[in-house]
C-alpha cells in the first residue's frame, strides 16, 4: 500500500515530467537568439555623435523583433545585441571587434562609428573573413585597399564628395575660399581631395587652416575668415565644432552666402540650440522624408518620430538604419555563411530608405553623393539635382 | 591679412580671452577652493558641471525657467549632492587616520568612481542624445564688438562668482577662516577654527560652482553625459599652474590661459592652440612646479 509520501513523491515527478516534455517543446520551437555585435563609442571625444547611430541600431533591432525576428534563410530568430563601448578609441574597437567575433563569437557584425573606426578594424574583418555593412564612413584608404569584407553605405566618398562640393560651389558663384577643418583623419581626407578640387573649379582658396579638435575659442580664427572676405566657407568639422562654428561665426557676423559644415548640423540638436539663425547652412546627406522616390522614407521618419519624440539624424541615423537593411535583406537570401553572404551583399541592388544601394568594390554606387540644406528650420536634398526637394538658397543672414 | 596692431587693438580678441579666460577661471575655482581645504582631488569636478547643465536644459525645456534662475537651483542640488557624498563616504575617510594620510591618492580613485557613476546614471536617464535649447541667443553689437546675449550674461556672472569669493575670502571671518586653512591647517586648527565645519562648507560651495558654471554653459554649449571631462582637464591645468589651493592664483591663471588660447590663435594658427596651451602648461610645471603664482617658502 502507498503512503502519503510515496503519493505527493509521484505526483511531483508526474509533473515535473510533464512539465520538461511541455517546456522542451517550446524550446524546440522557438529558435535560439541571433547574437549581433559591435562597438560604438559611449564615451570619449565622440560620444555625443553616436547616439543617433545607436538609436537607428536599437529601433531597427525592436522593429525585427516585434515582426518575429530577423529571417535567415526562412527561419525567424529573435535579435539580441553585444554591445561595447569603445570609449572613442580606435585601437579599442579593433580589440572588441576580434573579441565579439572570437570569444563572444556573435553570429553577425554591425559597424562603429564614424571612419577611424571603420578602417580600424578592416583588419580584423579581412583576418576572420566576417563581412560588415559600413555606415558613419566612408574612405578612399579602404576603397584602394580592395577590401573583401567591409561596404559602405554613404556615397560620400572624400574623393567624389569633394568634386560634387566644388561643383555645387562653382554653380553658386563661389570664387574664394576660406576651408578650415578639425586635424582629425576624417576632415584631413575631405582636405586632401577638396583644396585640389575647389581650385581646379577655378575658386581660389582665401583661408586654409586646421584646428585641434578641443578648440574652445575660434574668435581669432573666424576673424580672419571675416577679414578676408571669401564668398564660399568649407567647414571640415566634427560635430562640437560645427556648434563651436555657427554660434561664433553668428557672433561675428560672418554673412557669407555659401557654408557648408561637414558633420553636426544634421544632429536635432543643432536647429534646437540656433533656431532659424541657422537657415542657409548646408551640410552633407542624401536622405528626406519628402523624397516621394523612397517609399520606405516617410513611414520610416513617422516611425522614428513616434518612437523618439524626435526627428531622426538625417545622416547618421539613415545610414546606420539603411545597413541593418542591407543586412537583414542579405541574412534572408544567404543565411549566415559568412562567403554566401559576401556574394550576395556584392550582387544584390538592396531596397532602402535612402532608395536602391548597390555596392561596386566597397562603394555605394547608386545612391548620389548629396547635400542638404537648412531651410526655414528643416533639411531639404538641394544636391544633386535629381533627387533634390528644394532649390538651394544663398545664407542670408543669422 | 590682419595686422599685429590690429590684432592687439582687437576689442572682440578682447572679449573672447575674457569670456574664455573667466569660464576657465571659475570652473578652476571650484576645484581649487575643494583642494584647497581638503586635499581631495576632485576628477568628477566636469561631472557636477554636467548635473548643472542638464538642471538648466530640463528646467527650460519643461518649465520654461530662466538658466540664470536653474543656475542657482543647480548650485543648491550639486551642494546637497557634495553634502551627500560627504556624509556617506567622505567624511569617513577623513576621520580615519590612515585613510586621511593617503586622502590624495583615495580621493583620486574615489571621485574616478563618482565621474563614471555620474556620467553613466546621466547617460541612462537622458540618453546620450545631445541637447540643446535657444535662450538669449541673439547678438549685441557695442561699436566694433558683437557678442550673443546668453554669452555675454554667463561672462558677468562668472566675473561675479569669483569676485564674489575674493572678497568673501579677503573680507568675511569665514573666509578668513578658509584661508587660514588652505595656509596651514593644524595652525588654523590650533587658533580655533572649525576645521570639520569649514571643510563641509568649501566642499558644497565648490561643488555648487561646478553646478552653476554647467547651467551657464548649456546655454552655449550642446549638453551631453559626457561633456564635463574636458572642463576637468581645464580645471586642473588651471589649478596646477595657478599653484595647488592659490584661489587669486588660479582665477588670474585662468584668465591667462585664456589670453594665450586666444591671442596665441590670432598670432600663429589655429593648428597652434593645443600646442601653446600645453606648451606653456608645461614650461611653467618645469620652472615653477609649485604654481607660477604661489609665494616660494624658504624653510629655516
Amino acid at each position: 500500500m502507498l503512503d502519503r509520501r510515496s503519493v505527493v513523491s509521484a505526483l511531483f515527478l508526474g509533473f515535473a515530467g510533464i512539465f520538461s516534455i511541455l517546456s522542451g517543446t517550446v524550446l524546440a520551437q522557438e529558435a535560439p537568439p541571433i547574437r549581433i555585435g559591435f562597438s560604438i563609442a559611449k564615451t570619449g571625444l565622440f560620444a555625443s555623435a553616436t547616439p543617433a547611430q545607436l538609436n537607428a541600431y536599437h529601433f531597427w533591432r525592436d522593429q525585427v523583433n516585434e515582426k518575429g525576428g530577423l529571417d535567415i534563410g526562412g527561419v525567424k530568430r529573435k535579435i539580441e545585441f553585444v554591445e561595447y563601448d569603445d570609449q572613442s578609441n580606435a585601437a579599442s574597437a579593433v580589440k572588441i571587434y576580434e573579441k565579439l567575433i572570437t570569444n563572444d563569437k556573435v553570429d553577425l557584425l554591425l559597424s562603429p562609428w564614424g571612419t577611424v573606426s571603420h578602417f580600424a578594424i578592416v583588419p580584423v574583418l579581412e583576418r576572420f573573413g566576417f563581412p560588415v555593412i559600413g555606415s558613419t564612413a566612408s574612405s578612399v584608404h579602404v576603397r584602394e585597399l580592395n577590401v573583401k569584407n567591409m561596404w559602405f553605405v554613404s556615397p560620400s566618398t572624400h574623393d567624389k564628395l569633394s568634386i560634387q562640393l566644388a561643383q555645387m560651389a562653382k554653380e553658386q558663384k563661389v570664387s574664394r575660399a576660406a576651408v578650415i577643418g578639425s586635424v582629425l583623419p576624417q576632415s584631413k581626407e575631405i582636405r586632401n581631395f577638396l583644396v585640389p578640387a575647389l581650385e581646379a573649379a577655378g575658386i581660389k582658396i582665401a583661408v586654409n587652416e586646421e584646428y585641434p579638435p578641443d578648440i574652445k575659442d575660434m574668435t581669432a580664427l573666424l576673424s580672419r575668415i571675416k577679414a578676408a572676405n571669401p564668398d564660399g566657407i568649407f567647414v571640415l568639422s566634427y560635430p562640437a565644432d560645427s556648434f563651436l562654428y555657427t554660434r561664433q561665426a553668428k557672433e561675428i557676423g560672418i554673412n557669407t552666402p555659401f557654408q557648408w559644415l561637414a558633420i553636426g548640423p544634421t544632429i536635432p540638436a543643432y536647429r534646437k540650440m540656433f533656431g532659424s539663425s541657422v537657415n542657409g547652412i548646408i551640410s552633407m546627406g542624401h536622405w528626406s522624408p519628402a523624397q516621394s522616390h523612397w517609399p520606405r522614407a516617410k513611414p520610416f521618419y513617422d516611425a522614428y518620430v513616434a518612437r523618439f519624440k524626435e526627428e531622426p539624424d538625417y545622416l547618421d541615423t539613415v545610414l546606420a538604419y539603411m545597413s541593418c537593411e542591407i543586412l537583414e535583406e542579405a541574412v534572408a537570401e544567404a543565411g549566415l555563411d559568412k562567403a554566401k553572404l559576401r556574394e550576395v551583399i556584392n550582387n544584390k541592388t538592396f531596397d532602402t530608405i535612402n532608395g536602391p544601394v548597390k555596392f561596386k568594390g566597397v562603394e555605394n554606387m547608386t545612391t548620389p553623393v548629396g547635400f542638404l540644406q537648412i531651410q526655414n528650420e528643416q533639411f531639404h536634398i538641394v544636391w544633386p539635382a535629381e533627387i533634390s526637394t528644394a532649390p538651394i538658397q544663398p545664407k542670408l543672414n543669422w | 591679412m590682419t595686422s599685429f596692431f590690429e590684432i592687439l587693438t582687437s576689442g572682440q580678441l578682447l572679449l573672447a580671452a575674457l569670456i574664455t579666460g573667466t569660464i576657465y577661471a571659475t570652473v578652476g575655482l571650484g576645484l581649487n577652493l575643494v583642494y584647497g581645504t581638503m586635499r581631495l582631488l576632485n576628477v568628477a569636478h566636469g561631472e557636477f558641471l554636467m548635473l548643472g547643465a542638464y538642471v538648466a536644459f530640463w528646467g527650460f525645456s519643461l518649465f520654461n525657467v530662466s538658466p540664470f534662475l536653474s543656475a542657482v537651483v543647480a548650485g543648491v542640488l550639486t551642494a546637497a549632492l557634495a553634502a551627500a557624498l560627504y556624509f556617506g563616504m567622505l567624511r569617513w575617510c577623513l576621520r580615519n587616520p590612515r585613510m586621511r594620510k593617503r586622502i590624495e591618492p583615495n580621493s583620486l580613485l574615489i571621485f574616478v568612481g563618482v565621474s563614471i557613476i555620474l556620467q553613466n546614471i546621466s547617460a541612462l536617464s537622458f540618453t546620450g542624445t545631445p541637447r540643446g535649447y535657444q535662450y538669449l541667443s541673439g547678438v549685441m553689437t557695442l561699436g566694433s564688438i558683437s557678442i550673443s546675449a546668453n554669452r555675454l550674461g554667463a561672462f558677468v556672472f562668472c566675473i561675479a562668482i569669483c569676485i564674489a569669493t575674493l572678497i568673501f575670502l579677503r573680507r568675511s571671518a569665514t573666509g578668513l577662516a578658509i584661508k587660514a586653512l588652505i595656509q596651514h591647517k593644524e595652525a588654523a586648527e590650533i587658533v580655533g577654527v572649525n576645521v570639520t565645519r569649514l571643510e563641509f562648507f568649501a566642499l558644497c560651495a565648490g561643488f555648487a560652482t561646478a553646478g552653476i558654471v554647467g547651467a551657464l554653459v548649456s546655454m552655449t554649449e550642446q549638453t551631453t553625459p559626457f561633456m564635463g571631462f574636458p572642463f576637468t582637464i581645464a580645471a586642473f591645468i588651471v589649478i596646477i599652474m595657478g599653484g595647488l589651493g592659490n584661489l587669486a592664483g588660479g582665477i588670474v591663471t585662468g584668465l591667462l590661459l585664456g589670453f594665450i588660447e586666444t591671442y596665441g590663435v590670432a598670432f600663429t594658427s589655429a593648428a597652434w592652440s593645443s600646442i601653446l596651451l600645453y606648451g606653456v602648461f608645461v614650461l611653467a610645471l618645469i620652472v615653477r612646479p609649485e604654481g607660477i603664482f604661489t609665494v616660494r617658502q624658504v624653510v629655516r
